[in-house]
């Protein structure tokens, strides 16, 4: 089966990057602010989250990290080249395999789900397909 | 291209193993410097009055003696997942009035834990205090109660001032009443916390009803003493 054409996955993986931004954007300023994401479908899901004690690593909002990876695959997305395919498949299973752990948690540690974190895990699942496509249909080939 | 993936694949699954591990070290609970769920606590008891450890309106039909351990992981789980609920419905509506009593059977930090509470109580804000402290317990009789973490749930419990709650659970007249309260558990048959025990016109005094099963059986024994 032949890959998708390379632009067609950079430009998918740039609209669900910036998505990405725009989610893990919202939850660090909320956590910022002393407060909590606040879950559009009302409940409290997202403040038992946001104040749980995994919501931070090494003192850092876990948001923050997010945010760093959704730029690191935003910046891969716009560029050529084998070694940001690769970069975008590393980072994009790291954020992955991270949020499947942070699903679990929320499903039977914390139990709570916060919808933030579920739109996030979801726009990390869809960025590791994609990049892993590329990766796999257009590492050694001319950028 | 196959060796490049597989050291990508590899070097990723490091890094999520050690995300993994600098999180879970987070979660044992009784961590001083993360006191957790302070805003659902402040949340659930909002406008409902306290005196000492008595948490509702003075006067209220049923009284509701909670004999508990901080330190036990089951008087967790009912703080959690049965005392919301009775606090909406029968404490808040001003039918009953719940009085957290210590019953201190886990370990040697139970009773400076326990005078720490009726320290934070005397301030009004023992109950933020108990909830909280449930809220954040450490594992069971693990050392995690010293003075840092009761000062930290303390501080966000809410307790106004800080040096007279220090000196009040220190005193005495907190740990006396921690005894007192322990051999009060005893006398009314209780070997387990948390055990309960109603007062109101349907009782013959205080009556203890041990460990109800459920949040409905607790409701419904205090429909029956308010009768």
């Amino acid at each position: 089966m032949r890959a998708p054409a390379e632009g067609t996955l950079r430009g998918i993986a740039t609209f669900l990057a910036t998505f990405g931004v725009g989610v893990a954007t919202y939850i660090a300023i909320a956590d910022s602010g002393g407060g909590s994401p606040v879950c559009i479908a009302g409940g409290h899901g997202c403040q038992t989250v946001a104040e749980s004690s995994y919501s931070h690593l090494a003192g850092v909002n876990i948001a923050i990290f997010g945010l760093a990876g959704y730029v690191v695959l935003l910046v891969c997305a716009l560029l050529r080249g084998d070694a940001f395919r690769m970069t975008a498949f590393v980072v994009s299973l790291i954020g992955f395999g991270y949020s499947l752990y942070l699903t679990y948690l929320e499903l039977f540690t914390i139990d709570a789900i916060c919808q933030w974190c579920v739109a996030s895990a979801v726009l990390m699942t869809l960025l590791f397909v994609t990049n892993a496509v590329r990766m796999l249909g257009y590492v050694g080939t001319e950028p | 291209m196959v060796k490049l993936a597989s050291a990508g694949v590899f070097l990723a699954l490091v890094v999520i193993a050690v995300l993994i591990v600098v999180s879970s070290g987070n979660s044992g609970g009784g961590d001083s410097g993360n006191i957790v769920e302070a805003k659902e606590v402040d949340g659930l008891l909002a406008g409902i009055p306290q005196k000492g450890m008595v948490l509702g309106t003075p006067g209220a039909k049923v009284t509701v003696l909670e004999f508990g351990d901080l330190q036990c992981p089951v008087c967790k789980g009912y703080s959690e997942e049965v005392l919301p609920q009775v606090i909406e419905n029968r404490v808040r509506s001003g039918k009953a009035t719940l009085d957290f009593r210590n019953f201190t059977i886990i370990g040697p930090q139970s009773k400076p834990a326990g005078a720490a509470a009726i320290a934070a109580g005397e301030q009004g804000r023992g109950w933020n205090f108990v909830e909280l402290f449930y809220r954040n317990q450490g594992t069971e009789d693990s050392g995690y109660a010293d003075d840092e973490f009761l000062t930290a749930i303390a501080r966000a419990a809410g307790v106004p001032d800080l040096a007279r709650w220090n000196r009040a659970r220190r005193s005495q007249a907190a740990i006396a009443r921690v005894e007192a309260t322990s051999a009060e558990a005893e006398n009314l048959g209780f070997t387990g916390t948390p055990s309960f025990a109603l007062e109101g016109p349907g009782t013959d005094g205080v009556e203890a009803i041990g460990t109800p099963e459920s949040v409905d059986t607790l409701e419904s024994a205090i429909e029956h003493a308010g009768k």
